[in-house]
């Protein structure tokens, strides 16, 4: 697995000089440094400018696999792409798998990634049995439960040294098939529709829903699956035969453009109402994967993503307001993903979800209008007592990182001295 | 099927080793930083290789080329090879380093000759009669990596092309001989391999992955093509770069 760009973040859209250098054995550069997977991280987390970024998506060996208990071992640069390849044919899944597959094992950990299981399962890092870790200042750390680095490792943002191995608990299952629910919410502007059919949803291990954002009325789709079994041409994904080749232009991803694209997709969606049917597991995680490079589409100034949480409580009241804010400060996006996270807390210091209703979405190259709104939105979620997610991030403040991750002066205290990220730079400084 | 790989650090024979281990082959490996061999023999295993044997030594001496290929003879024989090792060598100091020339040119063409020659006699050995069960098998092919940059001697790196140009005639030569003896003989040229060895490079639009050259390789050894030019664009391309006039080859700094 190789990435797109060995400079640009998901997001792209950055002026960035970096230095490359390649992990293969146990050295470390002798300059400062960021450890960097597959860099689907939409903005800074996986920058940094003027240094050198550590590529270790070529140390991707799986070394060790116990068929009876699930539990894989392998290098940190090893893709879930890669591992759901080679072990659905086996009966067996990463516990935890994001919106793409093309993640590295070392990126899910730095970012205590999160999936649409979070309700039943926590984040990735739950999964994790043990890691390895290589700092510039100590010998070989193995990182096991409580082991003083575990909280500031697991989405420590790549901050607290490399992470060299893991060992894994996959999941057990049945096939390479999910029967997936498609149901339609909302309409009457409210999260209700949403968070009735996400209650009554609670025994399937997967729930997302899709939300138009620029309907005032938030209708939306809900996604509910589980694992099931499927014909043998289901082992494999079907590989990008699509590829986005040029860079799409500006005007293409307006405000109007996205909202026919919603139109569209809704009336798609309506025509087939709660429907029931069984799809390749492929398709259902990772639906944008079959287009190559698709983050061209925003063209070469790119675009961050924005995603908040806020707890359980405030969530029916706040996230239409915030929705209703972004709508109305004309921050365009096609459609925002919610999904409401269990009770897990992560032991990350750093880590994202918490109890409540997260929402993602798009914002094409934001303007100093569209930042203006954002930061807006980032009030919002502060007052409401949640936060914004880093791995998707390119611009919150200083002030609000603080605000959102109270304790994340521990991070500061373990980091290796010898790496930083842009991210780092942009929200640990002093404001 | 038992695979040998001589090289089986090289990103292109990793990206290979994967493809056989995901169809059950087994497999010997040789290199020479042991606890590489045994990650990627451990890789191997979890994604499905029956067996997987390594042997860390100097593959490039000709005593233990020799001796390695005995054991294989008198371990069962084998059925397929990828030689995949090489080094790209470093045109300045080439240029002022007699040993240092010499011992690329060991790495690069000797020892990649002595193996192939070793194997392929090894395999003619241990034929089998033909019949209606075998005909169809793939087996007994050796795939030797090359490159394109021994299709002409150029200007920047001609050091090493000059080593590759001289495995390709063997190569070639080689595989006339081991004709009627059943045993096949594939040359992989490929281009620029985006790989460890060329890191400090350039990727351009040409730039072709360890894993789709692995695939290529498996697909022409299957196939038993001849020469594989990997990808398929450099056959034109060199066709071309073949045919510049050497008064005017010999201006250009390519
Ligand atoms: C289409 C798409 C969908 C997504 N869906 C989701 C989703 O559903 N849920 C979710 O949580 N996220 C999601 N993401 C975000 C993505 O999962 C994370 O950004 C993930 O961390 C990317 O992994 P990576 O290997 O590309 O790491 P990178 O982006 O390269 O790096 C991420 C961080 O990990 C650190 N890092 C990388 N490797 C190591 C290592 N070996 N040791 C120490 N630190 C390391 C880096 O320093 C950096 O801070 C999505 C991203 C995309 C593009």
């Amino acid at each position: 697995m190789t990435p797109v760009s060995l400079d640009q973040p998901w997001g792209r859209g950055f002026n960035v000089e970096h230095n490359h250098a390649f992990a293969r054995d146990s050295e470390l550069p002798t300059r400062s440094f960021l450890p960097r997977g597959l860099g689907r991280s939409y903005g800074d987390v996986c920058v940094n400018d003027s240094g050198v970024l550590l590529h270790n998506f070529r140390r991707d060996r799986l070394l060790d696999f116990d068929e009876v208990h699930g539990v894989l071992r392998c290098e940190s640069g090893a893709s879930i792409a890669d591992i759901a390849a080679v072990m659905v044919r086996r009966g067996w899944f990463p516990a935890v798998v994001p919106g793409t597959r093309f993640v590295t094992v070392g990126g899910a950990i730095a970012n205590d990634i999160h999936g649409k299981n979070h309700h039943v399962c926590g984040t990735f890092s739950r999964s994790v049995l043990a890691m390895s870790l290589r700092r510039s200042d100590r010998d070989m750390q193995i990182v096991e439960s409580n082991h003083p680095l575990e909280d500031v490792t697991v989405a420590g943002l790549g901050l607290s040294g490399v992470i060299d191995e893991a060992t894994l608990q996959l999941d057990c299952i049945p096939g390479p098939g999910i029967k997936q629910d498609t149901l339609l919410f909302g309409g009457d502007g409210s999260i209700d529709g949403y968070l009735s059919l996400d209650a009554s949803s609670q025994a399937w291990p997967y729930t997302v829903g899709w939300i138009d954002t620029l309907d005032r009325g938030l209708r939306g789709v809900f996604f509910r699956g589980e694992h099931c079994d499927g014909p043998d041409d289901w082992l494999t994904p079907n590989t990008a035969k699509l590829a986005m080749p040029v860079d799409a232009p500006q005007w293409v991803l307006g405000r109007w453009s996205a909202k026919a694209f919603n139109e569209l997709y809704y009336r798609a969606q309506g025509l087939k109402s709660a429907t029931r049917e069984t799809i390749p597991l492929w398709q259902f995680f990772f639906p944008l994967d079959a287009v190559a490079a698709w983050n061209r589409a925003y063209g070469k100034r790119g675009f961050v993503q924005y995603q908040f949480v806020v707890p359980r409580a405030a969530a029916r009241e706040v996230v239409p307001k915030i929705l209703a804010h972004l709508r109305e400060s004309n921050v365009a996006s096609y459609l925002a993903v919610i999904k409401s996270f269990g009770e897990y807390l992560s032991r990350g210091v750093l880590s994202f979800p918490m109890p409540g209703v997260t929402v993602a979405l798009d914002v094409p190259a934001p303007n100093e209008r569209d930042r203006r709104a954002l930061d807006r939105a980032d009030a919002m979620v502060a007052d409401a007592g949640g936060r914004v997610y880093p791995a998707k991030d390119a611009r919150m403040s200083a002030a609000m990182f603080k605000r959102f991750y109270p304790q994340w002066e521990r991070v500061e205290a373990m980091r290796d001295p010898m790496i930083s990220s842009s991210f780092w730079r942009r929200v640990a400084r002093s404001s | 099927m038992k695979i040998v790989v001589v090289g089986a650090t090289s990103a292109i024979a990793q990206a290979a080793i994967r493809i056989w281990a995901g169809e059950g082959h087994t497999l010997v490996l040789f290199g020479r930083n042991n606890s590489e061999l045994e990650r990627i023999a451990a890789d191997a295993r979890v994604r499905g290789a029956v067996a997987v044997a390594v042997h860390a030594g100097e593959i490039t001496s000709n005593a233990y080329i020799a001796s390695a290929v005995d054991a294989l003879a008198v371990n069962g024989g084998v059925d397929q090879a990828l030689i995949a090792h090489g080094s790209l060598t470093d045109a300045e100091r080439a240029a002022v380093e007699p040993d240092y020339l010499a011992r690329e040119f060991t790495v690069n063409f000797t020892s990649a000759c002595v193996w192939a020659q070793l194997l392929a006699s090894t395999m003619a050995a241990n034929e089998q009669p033909v019949t209606k069960t075998n005909r169809g098998d793939h087996s007994r092919t050796i795939a030797v990596i090359s490159s394109v940059a021994g299709e002409r001697g150029r200007y920047s790196n001609f050091a090493y092309g000059a080593a590759k140009a001289g495995l390709t005639a063997f190569c070639d030569g080689l595989r006339a001989k081991m004709l009627p003896r059943g045993v096949h003989i594939v040359t992989v040229k490929p281009g620029t391999v985006d790989t460890p060895m060329t890191a400090h490079m350039k990727r351009g639009a040409l730039t072709a992955s360890a894993e789709s050259v692995a695939r290529g390789i498996v697909v022409a050894m299957n196939r038993k093509t001849d020469i594989a030019y990997l990808p398929l664009i450099w056959w034109p391309i060199m066709t071309i770069v073949r045919a510049i006039p050497e008064r005017i080859a010999k201006k250009l700094k390519w």
